[in-house]
């Protein structure tokens, strides 16, 4: 009887500790694929007049790359508040759809569970996670919080290079960092039209960003985003008779 | 930045009460199939709106004609690959390395 509760335990630790591998594992390539974003956030924000602590004091709370991005953006162009918080909502609005995925899975966790998965919560952690669960049927908040943790950590030591980096290389900003955005953003977009619906969003969205960009219109991402979901909102039926 | 407190604040609320939402115990509304719909082309959509713009308009940037824009020829390289290739990693390194050695070139 004495021996049964530390073997038990002992498989639950090597059970977890093997899930929290795996995580780290899957989430390694694409947590590389945001160093440069990371780099060029931290950077910036120095560049746009925010302290090194307060550089690193967004990467650390606020944890969302691209609304982190457009923010700094907007504070360089000297923007107000409310069009940083409303750019920043409709950038994080996807994540709604992300948690509404994942409700099911973690509406009946603990409350410091709920928290951890939502704070840890981004575009790679979901992808990773929904992998996860289809390949062995069954969610692992270990496995999520696990690889949200080691991107979050990966994201904020990259700022960090960033934050250094941009105090001693002039013009870092025109290094060209933000492709690695673009090229993360396509190999995450393009794969996943599986649909006409989503097809017509995606060039919807994409032709009005660029129309409304030329056009020097403002909220031009807000508004590309809002024509790409009402696109595909509204071709959705169209989905069937063509596959 | 004067308000960096208050904006900092604002962006974390933000962006956690998005991801959160979902994981309260108890909504005071469900999701209908409509909104659901709707939901599902937020993500391909504000993310388009976000890599097109450093595609196809960095050119202005740089002062370089359109056709020869690093950002623009590895762009596409990246969307060709993305449709080959199932491996985000391999696509994003390959996308990285044409871009650099393009802007090399220049």
């Amino acid at each position: 009887m004495l021996d049964i509760t530390p073997v038990s335990k002992n498989t639950t630790n090597t059970a977890n500790k093997r899930i929290m591998y795996q995580a780290f594992i899957d989430i390694l390539p694409l947590a590389m694929a945001v160093i440069p974003w990371g780099i060029l956030c931290g950077s910036l924000a120095i560049k746009v007049g925010l302290s090194a602590v307060q550089a690193q004091l967004m990467s650390l709370l606020v944890f969302a790359g691209a609304a982190q991005l457009a923010s700094l953006t907007l504070i360089g162009a000297v923007g107000a508040l409310s069009s940083i918080f409303s750019s920043t909502f409709v950038i994080s609005s996807r994540h709604l759809l992300y948690s509404a995925v994942f409700r099911e899975h973690v509406r009946e966790s603990s409350m410091l569970t709920r928290c951890c998965m939502a704070f840890f919560l981004t575009d790679e952690m979901f992808a990773v996670s929904c992998a996860y669960l289809e390949k062995n049927k069954s969610f692992s908040h270990l496995y999520a919080i696990s690889a949200g943790v080691v991107f979050y950590l990966i994201w904020n030591v990259a700022t960090f290079i960033g934050i250094v980096a941009g105090q001693f290389i002039p013009n870092i900003e025109n290094l060209g960092l933000e492709f690695a955005i673009a090229a993360t953003f396509i190999a995450i977009v393009i794969p996943s039209i599986k649909r006409f619906s989503t097809l017509m969003s995606v060039l919807a969205s994409g032709i009005s960003v660029c129309v409304l960009s030329i056009t020097g219109i403002e909220h031009a991402l807000i508004i590309a985003t809002c024509i790409g979901m009402a696109t595909g909102f509204l071709t959705a039926s169209k989905d069937k008779s063509n596959g | 930045m004067d308000n960096f407190g208050l904006m900092l604040l604002g962006m974390s609320c933000i962006t956690f009460a998005c991801r959160f939402l979902f994981f309260c115990k108890k909504l005071p509304f469900e999701l209908g199939e409509k909104t659901t719909l709707a939901l599902s082309y937020t993500a391909p959509s504000v993310l388009t709106a976000m890599w097109v713009p450093i595609v196809f308009l960095s050119y202005q940037h740089i002062e370089q004609s359109f056709f020869v824009s690093p950002f623009l020829i590895a762009g596409l390289l990246s969307i060709i690959l993305s449709l080959k290739l199932k491996s985000t990693l391999l696509i994003v390194v390959i996308s990285i390395m044409v871009f650099i050695t393009l802007q090399l070139l220049y």
